[in-house]
């Protein structure tokens, strides 16, 4: 359990992820509230690492659900294996046959097989699926439910009843109680508008693309080895580039992927060519590719300007609001 | 402080978030464990606790710094004005207070609340008091700047401005038995701090006022928006509503997919399991599930480009671009007295230059009359093949045919073939069939006609063909 917020950050620090004070303020409160948080935000910000940390930096095993169109409670909760059922019931034909023997008639061999059907739906046949998993768990874990915008209506309503009681029903063997309430993390990509009941369960944390220094923070953290001024050039320009239209914008793995392969090309300074060669890394379309050659020409153009004229410069600068 | 959040929340209500009981108390509990220290952290903890949606963000922040900064920071200026304006510094000033806090006491007097937190300057105090009043002059009914006296006069009132007025005369009356310098020194201070408590007044209404415009006009406008005909869109509606389309056909896309998926989606069929696997003496090696039903939708659209339709057919062709983009097999045709296909075309290009070059007459002429029945008649000879047992034909346009000959049979034709025929018509439903509308004759051939003349007809219109 984290002491306080300064606490949750620190811990999270040496765990390699750097949080802002939102984040960590959130995390505390999840942990001392005991209440799911919902994260949202672009693809790539660290949504779901963060759930990752989160369990490395209580000590907790992490369970991960991975939404997806269609998925439901059987691949969700538990399913009864049907063919271990009914392959046990072939193998063990002669020990029914025993049970039922003496049975006179048809209506009494029922009879006696019913009182030993707890033998078809125990614990042996039951496959638990992670939502079980994280109920029954004898250690307290930290339950991640990623991209949870990608399942059905339906499915999201049956996780409502899940998050507010940490229990389950299972007909066959009872009610299932969570021995700890599980740390639960949703992330969505914003797909589709989560409904006002589940929100209302959940703490909300928006993680959004960060701030500049904040980037080069992760970067430094990330990469070692990187160069000072390389890491602060690629940072300034990813941050230039999210400011276009593009069909995808740069998340902070590519800003690493990208501060990776340049420092494997063992170089020390972002220089033009270099950067439009490399851009492929970050930038996954072909018409994104283009518009941002468009924009670092531009860039390279308005830095010849600043040299050249620094008070012209910053008359110039104003475009940047612009994009 | 418990209050305080309770007001805030009903604030947030008022500005559009949806904020419910439990999470109201939810912040209260958060702030408890979290703590009233640090302002970030009190934003961060009622961020999370209230506000669940990004797009309330920056109107929770706006919302969030209006109450828990406005009148603080407003009084605390008003005070700072009113050191400058004694010319003191603020060691200087404290001495005053203080010098003035003691002469007080030497004579005995007893002070009112309000009178003493305005003349200690206790801008905490201050807040507080003025917060009760608004409370008590129902400030937050006000509505309209036009009323901004009235209610200054009402929170006036609720305050005992005369009592006050009457306390600071009374004091002002004593001063005369001290020595002439500190008297007026005194004096102009009390005079200050009464035109001060005016000033903060007025900068409270005012602020409630602010406080409750954020985002009404915002909200009203969207709404607008979403009902006004395309027709009578200026150029900035018309850049808001393509943000529109595209919302909306990203949300049809989600409905879509997960419709699609559920209806592939097999169960386990115990059933057949069993008794296909009687062969193996009921050993089951051979699994089986609910058989996947097999459906891809196939669409065609004709889209009327023509002159009488111009706003709207950007906006119609940005949806076909959006199903397009949703469904695997879509042909997309545009025309006006020609046709000519697109579906290449928006494949390849991004939406605004696809739309540009098809609106500027390269695919066809633009710039020629309408002629529906034409238009049909090439369609049928040179692309019948595109229609199918399993396509949804879509037909956009205001079918004014500038009396030209409406071949209607090609329609029936086609209806033949196709699933579906769906007839989109940017016109009011009134003029349907008048002048040179050939929408009368049109009609019958048609599955579903439907006046599609705003956003939210073509909301209603995309959630029906989602269903089919």
């Amino acid at each position: 359990m984290f002491a306080s917020v300064d606490d949750v950050i620190a811990q999270f620090e040496s765990l390699q992820y750097i949080t802002s004070r939102t984040i960590g303020t959130v995390v505390y409160l999840a942990t001392q509230l005991q209440k799911p948080i919902l994260v949202e935000g672009p693809a790539g910000v660290g949504k779901t690492e963060l759930a990752k940390v989160l369990a490395k930096a209580l000590g907790h095993d992490l369970i991960r659900l991975q939404c997806y169109e269609g998925l439901d409670e059987p691949k969700a909760l538990y399913e009864w294996e049907y063919a271990k059922q009914l392959l046990y019931t072939q193998i063990l034909k002669d020990k029914i046959s025993e049970v039922i023997g003496a049975a006179r008639s048809l209506t009494e061999a029922v009879d006696r097989i019913a009182t030993e059907d707890d033998v078809f739906f125990s614990d042996r046949f039951l496959l638990p699926r992670p939502l079980l998993r994280a109920i029954t768990s004898a250690k307290p874990c930290v339950l991640l439910i990623d991209e949870i915008d990608k399942s059905d209506a339906e499915f999201e309503a049956f996780l409502l009843e899940i998050l507010s009681d940490f229990q389950v029903s299972v007909p066959e063997l009872g009610t299932l109680v969570a021995r700890h309430v599980p740390m639960v993390v949703l992330t969505s990509n914003n797909a589709r508008e989560m409904s006002d009941a589940l929100k209302r369960r959940c703490l909300h944390l928006y993680i959004d693309f960060p701030e500049r220094n904040h980037e080069l923070a992760i970067v430094k953290l990330k990469v070692p080895g990187i160069d000072e001024q390389l890491a602060s050039e690629v940072v300034s320009l990813i941050q230039r580039v999210r400011k276009l239209d593009l069909k995808k914008h740069p998340s902070i793995s590519e800003t690493l992927d990208w501060a990776r392969a340049l420092l494997l090309l063992n170089v020390h300074s972002l220089d033009h060519d270099l950067a439009n060669e490399t851009l492929s890394v970050i930038l996954k379309y072909e018409a994104d590719i283009r518009k941002a050659q468009q924009e670092l020409k531009d860039f390279r153009e308005l830095q010849r300007a600043k040299q050249k004229t620094p008070a012209a410069a910053s008359a110039t600068s104003d475009k940047d609001v612009l994009h | 402080m418990n209050e305080k959040i309770v007001e805030f929340c009903g604030l947030l209500r008022q500005n559009g978030l949806r904020v419910s009981v439990s999470e109201s108390m939810d912040a209260m509990r958060g702030l408890g464990v979290a703590g009233l220290a640090e302002r970030e952290t009190v934003r961060a903890v009622l961020r999370a606790t209230t506000v669940k949606r990004a797009v309330d963000v920056p109107t929770f922040e706006r919302l969030f710094d209006l109450y828990f900064t406005g009148m603080g920071e407003v009084i605390k200026e008003i005070t700072d004005g009113t050191r400058a304006a004694l010319d003191l510094d603020p060691a200087a000033f404290q001495r005053l207070l203080d010098d003035l806090e003691r002469f007080l006491r030497e004579q005995g007097i007893e002070l009112s609340p309000l009178a003493q937190a305005l003349l200690r300057a206790d801008a905490g105090q201050l807040e507080r008091l003025l917060r009760e009043a608004a409370a008590r002059g129902q400030l937050g009914d006000i509505q309209h700047g036009l009323q901004e006296g009235k209610f200054t006069h009402a929170l006036a009132t609720a305050l005992g401005l005369g009592a006050l007025t009457g306390e600071i005369e009374g004091l002002k009356g004593m001063l005369g038995g001290l020595d002439p310098e500190t008297g007026k020194r005194f004096g102009a201070f009390l005079d200050r701090r009464l035109q001060d408590l005016a000033e903060m007044l007025k900068s409270a209404v005012r602020q409630e006022l602010d406080r409750q415009d954020v985002d009404r006009r915002d909200r009203q406008g969207i709404q607008a928006l979403a009902e006004k005909s395309f027709f009578y869109l200026t150029e900035d509606e018309m850049r808001r509503m393509q943000e529109a389309v595209n919302k909306l056909a990203q949300r049809l896309k989600n409905v879509v997919t997960i419709r699609r998926k559920r209806a592939r989606r097999g169960r386990f069929d115990s059933s057949r399991t069993l008794r296909s696997n009687l062969q193996f003496g009921g050993v089951p090696f051979r699994m089986f599930f609910d058989r996947k039903r097999k459906d891809k939708p196939q669409v065609v659209i004709l889209c009327d480009v023509s002159d009488s339709v111009r706003n709207v057919s950007r906006f119609m062709l940005q949806f076909v671009y959006a199903l397009q983009d949703l469904y695997s097999k879509v042909r997309s045709f545009i025309f006006v007295a020609d046709v000519g296909e697109v579906t290449k075309l928006f494949t390849e290009h991004e939406a605004n230059t696809a739309l540009d070059t098809a609106l500027t007459g390269n695919v066809i002429n633009v710039y020629a009359h309408s002629d529906f029945g034409r238009a049909f008649r090439t369609f049928h000879r040179e692309h019948l093949a595109a229609v199918n047992s399993r396509t949804t034909v879509i037909v956009l346009g205001d079918a004014r045919n500038n009396y030209n000959l409406p071949h209607e049979w090609v329609l029936k034709d086609v209806q033949l073939r196709a699933k579906q025929v769906i007839w989109l018509n940017p016109e009011n439903r009134m003029t349907w069939g008048f002048g040179d509308s050939e929408m009368d004759r049109y009609a019958p051939y048609c599955t579903i006609v439907e006046e599609c003349r705003n956003l939210n007809q073509l909301y209603r219109v995309i959630d029906r063909l989602v269903a089919v």
